[in-house]
């Protein structure tokens, strides 16, 4: 597994696409819609990481390695976690920087724990949705990255109206108080559960589909 | 020891069937694997190497089970696939380094001796070498972590007949201690005059015959006769052709007693090839 991910991060992502941590930077605009900043990377590079599968022939590549089968679904799947993570705590010292900042209450998420608990479904949803989807066939990839996209960003577009709609939310969401705060952290560990409880799942629906696989 | 028994293996696609292919490869023997485009040779090989799921059969390399030790075989197996590139546009040193990786018994000193040799430069992209270069890349990463068992698809389609002279010397040098084995498939069959010990010819699908390089030719005699005669041998043949003189055909040896008066002379293994591909699917 950790030669699988070595390829991964030498060979299979384009140094490049590191560059997409950048937009980290778009949380310093005051009052933005942030599920966006975050979500470039599953706009970006994961579709890429995915499309250069055919490209390099890499499933091919690395099923002859001396692994398991299982093991280089397991890996590529990693590898998005890892990216994601990275991209998520890439964020928190800017976030916290914006809070310094502004004085928010705009109605727009806050980045707070509990937007990090969000953002942290969003990719959750996204994974679940597009990578079992893409092991159907191992290369098509245009319906099930479609599908992510659209099913990870109505769920971030209504969390995101949802303070606009009910001021019970508002408080909850972008208030800064301790109450506030404490239910912005029991959000963010629901979010973290969802991402461990969503990954292991997209992990097994992958490999059940890609074993079926003729290559 | 035998390096490869391929047992009875059965795999259907909607327009082509692989069927009872069976044959096996004994250690310290090169085996050309035979046969025109699309008639099984690359399913075959991926069959092996278990990248499809075979419906009925058994696939035994080192004597152990392909599905059950597979992680374990591919520690010790060497492979090329014609025509598919892995990573092509990365540096060669780059792809070096990720795979060796992958091998507990991976040998820096015989990987430089071979680099050196084949006079490869580890700064060059995967696309930029040429189709022998990229063998021999491959023939270096898989002697580099000790490969008993070399699996090569095509690795002479594209090459001038110097470089596959060259290759075949090469494939050689490889079996001369007595501990790898070559099953490399081609449609070249002077490749095969050059080296195979034994020769594995599947048709449609179905493995015609697996024997030394000697046997596999002398089951078969081409035979001549007019277009009268034609008509009575007919049924003995495997295929003919016919021309302006009469007609030429394949036939096995054990049926020459059936044909009486014809010219009789030796098949080569592109005849062979020819006649069967001639009879179609039957």
């Amino acid at each position: 597994m950790r030669e699988l991910l070595y390829k991964e991060f030498k060979m299979a992502i384009h140094p490049a696409f590191y560059l997409i941590f950048l937009t980290a930077l778009l949380l310093l605009i005051p009052n933005w819609v942030f599920t966006i900043a975050m979500s470039y990377l599953l706009w970006v590079v994961v579709p890429n990481l995915f499309a250069a599968i055919a490209a390099n022939n890499d499933t091919f590549f690395s099923v002859l390695m001396p692994v398991k089968k299982s093991d280089v679904v397991t890996a590529k799947i990693l590898t998005v976690v890892v990216l994601e993570i990275l991209n998520v705590i890439i964020a928190i010292p800017f976030a916290v920087a914006n809070s310094m900042l502004y004085r928010g209450g705009m109605g727009m998420l806050e980045p707070n724990p509990a937007f990090f608990g969000i953002v942290l479904i969003v990719y959750t949803l996204y994974n679940i949705v597009f990578i079992p989807g893409f092991y159907k066939t191992g290369y098509k990839m245009a319906a099930p990255i479609l599908m992510a996209i659209i099913i990870s960003l109505l769920f971030a577009m209504f969390i995101q109206v949802l303070p606009f709609i009910s001021p019970q939310f508002n408080t909850l969401f972008n208030l800064r108080t301790q109450e506030s705060l404490m239910w912005q952290i029991g959000m963010l560990i629901a979010g973290i559960v969802v991402f461990v409880l969503g990954n292991i799942l997209t992990i097994k629906l992958s490999v059940k589909r890609f074993e079926k696989l003729d290559l | 020891m035998s390096i490869l028994n391929v047992v009875n293996i059965n795999k259907t696609y909607e327009n082509f069937k692989l069927r009872d292919v069976s044959f096996k490869l004994e250690k310290g023997y090169i085996m050309g694997f035979i046969g025109e485009n699309g008639a099984g040779k690359t399913t075959t090989l991926k069959a092996i190497l278990n990248m499809i799921h075979i419906e009925s059969g058994k696939i035994e390399v080192f004597d152990m089970d392909m599905r059950s030790g597979e992680q374990q075989i591919k520690e010790n197996i060497g492979y090329m696939f014609g025509g598919i590139d892995f990573y092509p546009r990365k540096k060669i040193g780059l792809i070096t380094s990720v795979i060796k990786r992958f091998y507990s018994n991976w040998n820096e000193k015989v990987y430089r001796h071979y680099m050196d040799k084949f006079k490869l430069d580890e700064g060059k992209k995967l696309h930029e070498l040429s189709h022998g270069m990229k063998v021999k890349y491959n023939l270096t990463l898989a002697l580099s972590h000790d490969s008993k068992f070399l699996i090569l698809d095509e690795p002479t389609s594209g090459l001038d007949p110097a470089a596959r002279d060259d290759l075949m010397e090469i494939f050689q040098e490889i079996i001369e201690d007595g501990e790898r084995s070559i099953l490399f498939s081609t449609h070249i069959v002077s490749d095969l005059e050059k080296c195979a010990d034994y020769i594995t010819y599947i048709n449609n699908g179905r493995i015609i015959d697996c024997s030394s390089r000697e046997d596999f030719t002398d089951t078969y005699r081409l035979v001549r006769g007019s277009k009268k005669q034609l008509d009575s041998v007919k049924g003995g043949l495997i295929s003919f052709k016919e021309d302006s003189f009469g007609f030429t055909g394949l036939i096995e040896k054990e049926n020459l007693s059936s044909v009486d008066g014809l010219e009789i002379g030796t098949a080569g293994l592109e005849d062979i090839m020819i006649y069967y591909s001639k009879r179609g699917a039957k």
